[in-house]
């Protein structure tokens, strides 16, 4: 078959299209309203995902978490390709006091400017504010204040063990992030106040956007000394991991029925458009066209009505994502007690490649699937007898 | 040359056989016409769509330019009905989605002829038919009468040596239905076409070389003069 005769067929579906308008119209139409309504489901799918881990890595631990690592290793050295900030962490284990009351601590000295422009730990603050630096401020969470019975700008006092000497610290903010991790043995403070400051610390490190996190990681593994250790945050939050796993798999059944609901409904729309047009097909086959241009007749009308429909559909979707995503969709009043929402109940819907392209691919497949049994229908059947059917 | 040697065709009507034709047989020589005449549901159409290969007999033969086109493969059958065949259809049948020109046009493009040469032929035929200023028009603006005669024109485009006419002129008046015949015969003759016509029209009766009456399914007569 060469193009001249595939460029008659085409002319003649698109004139067939073209002058059926009202019945292509509505047609595209809720194909394009489906693909659209897909993948603006599916972007909004993935920024919920995201949401949740958005919120559960830049509260503390970032995207990657480096531990043990080497005094003489700088933060500039883990920025590799891919990483946005690393913040550096010292980690004092210990007891806090106050009169006779005693606390044990992981008392975390880090430059509060770091933590304050990479974490959202300064945005669950409930009273005071986060230390400054050179001082020795302490920031401390609600429960811990409670248990020492202090209030902000009270002092205590930090120890490593019973009979090491004591650094008092004022103090000047206390915080409640609603998870236990968080809210129950960690304080913080500015660095250089403690002794051994220089000793091994670790490290929080936040990625760009669309980076693979475990690409990171096998690249740090490789990089640097065994003793030096890095998780993932689906390492360090195996419940938030299983949470976005289960989100996928009921995201997949979801997709799946609605997919399968809308591909129903396009199918049956695509048969009832062939057998209404049942008799212009008879009666091209009475002048001899032969069963295969039948069947690529009926291919290009439902593939090029579904083709285009589509790329209106995806430019709709991409549209309606991006808008919401400039915007964002504020949850709050659903998400304000869910701890994987601690920061922030604002959902920015993202598209990916698989919202992008599966969508236009069901659509088009279940069309031509559908145009199958009616295009046996006018090949295997009598001429007389479709044309009878008048 | 058309030759139908012995055709028959039953229908299922409800639990009823209906024969359609019974052992019909007839020849039409190149050049040469035929009416087909009886009353409805005689068999006459039914006669019509077997030598056309839309449906197939269930006995008998029928041999057109001597191929017995009921042993033809699907795609064979496609071929010679779009080389060798006209149809006029009782209602025109155009395609609703076409022009005058794109419908009068397709059974020659489907031939492969040049566009240049289409283009020449369809404004050829178009003034033949007195429809030389309806070539951008919808078959839906168009009357009966003109939806006849562009199916007329589209049936004859590709120069076909078999023409099938199914009571063509059944929805048209008298000074009508005679151009539309007179059109016809003038062209089988200049293409030394063979035609088939099926009709109740004495108009088309008196025009043909031969008639066959049908009845029941049966031929209950044969006549080379333009009375029975």
């Amino acid at each position: 078959m060469n193009s001249g005769i595939i460029g008659f067929w085409l002319r003649i579906a698109s004139l067939f299209l073209l002058r059926s308008r009202r019945t292509t119209v509505v047609l595209s139409l809720m194909v394009l309203l489906s693909v659209s309504i897909l993948i603006f489901l599916s972007s909004l799918a993935v920024g919920i995902n995201d949401a949740m881990v958005r919120n559960s890595v830049s509260l503390y631990s970032g995207h990657v978490a480096g531990f043990n690592l080497a005094a003489d290793l700088t933060p500039e050295r883990l920025r590799i390709d891919g990483v946005d900030a690393v913040v550096k962490r010292i980690e004092n284990r210990g007891l806090l006091q106050h009169d006779d009351r005693f606390e044990p601590v992981t008392l975390i000295a880090s430059n509060p400017a770091d933590e304050i422009a990479n974490t959202a730990l300064w945005r669950k603050i409930s009273a005071g504010k986060y230390p400054q630096n050179g001082k020795a401020e302490i920031l401390l969470s609600e429960y811990l204040s409670e248990r020492l019975g202090l209030g902000i700008g009270e002092q205590l006092q930090f120890r490593r063990d019973p009979v090491s000497s004591p650094v008092t610290f004022r103090i000047t903010g206390v915080y409640r992030t609603g998870i236990d991790k968080l809210d129950r043995g960690l304080a913080f403070c500015p660095p250089a106040i403690l002794p051994d400051d220089n000793a091994r610390w670790s490290a929080a490190i936040f990625l760009r956007d669309g980076i693979e996190v475990e690409n990171i990681v096998r690249r740090y593994r490789e990089r640097f000394s065994t003793a030096a250790q890095f998780k993932s945050w689906h390492e360090l939050m195996p419940d938030l991991r299983q949470l976005i796993d289960l989100n996928y798999v009921s995201m997949s059944i979801v997709t799946f029925i609605v997919f399968g609901l809308v591909a129903v409904g396009v199918s049956s729309a695509f048969v009832i458009f062939i057998l209404k047009n049942l008799r212009e097909y008879g009666i091209v086959k009475s002048m001899g066209v032969t069963p295969f241009e039948i069947g690529l007749l009926i291919a290009l009308e439902v593939g090029l009505m579904n083709v285009i429909a589509c790329i209106g559909g995806v430019a709709l979707g991409i549209i309606a994502s991006q808008v919401m995503s400039s915007i964002g969709i504020d949850l709050t009043a659903f998400t304000s007690h869910n701890r994987y929402f601690a920061v922030s109940g604002v959902v920015i819907p993202r598209l990916t490649p698989y919202s992008l392209w599966v969508p236009p691919a069901v659509a088009l497949g279940f069309g031509l699937v559908a145009s199958i049994w009616p295009t046996m229908l006018v090949v295997r059947g009598r001429t007389a007898d479709i044309l009878r059917g008048i | 040359m058309i030759r139908v040697q012995e055709i028959g065709k039953a229908y299922r009507s409800g639990r009823r056989q209906v024969e359609a034709l019974d052992e019909v047989s007839c020849t039409v020589q190149q050049g040469e016409t035929l009416a087909v005449v009886g009353k409805s549901g005689s068999g006459k159409t039914t006669l019509l769509n077997c030598i056309g290969g839309l449906e197939r007999p269930d006995s008998g033969r029928i041999a057109c330019l001597g191929e017995n086109i009921h042993e033809l493969s699907r795609r064979a059958l496609s071929m010679f009905q779009r080389e060798h065949l006209g149809f006029v259809f009782q209602f025109g049948n155009l395609l609703s989605y076409l022009t005058v020109h794109e419908n009068i046009e397709f059974p020659l493009a489907l031939n492969r002829v040049p566009r240049r040469e289409r283009d020449l032929r369809v404004s050829a035929l178009l003034e033949r038919i007195g429809l030389g200023n309806s070539a951008r028009a919808l078959p839906g603006e168009l009357s009966g009468g003109e939806v006849q005669r562009i199916s007329f024109a589209r049936a004859i485009a590709h120069r076909p040596q078999i023409l099938l006419a199914d009571e063509p002129t059944a929805s048209l008046d008298s000074q009508t239905a005679h151009d539309l015949v007179q059109l016809m015969l003038d062209v089988v003759r200049d293409q030394a076409a063979s035609l088939i016509v099926t009709t109740h029209d004495p108009v088309v009766i008196e025009l043909t070389d031969s008639i066959m009456h049908l009845r029941d399914g049966k031929v209950v007569e044969e006549s080379r003069t333009t009375v029975l």
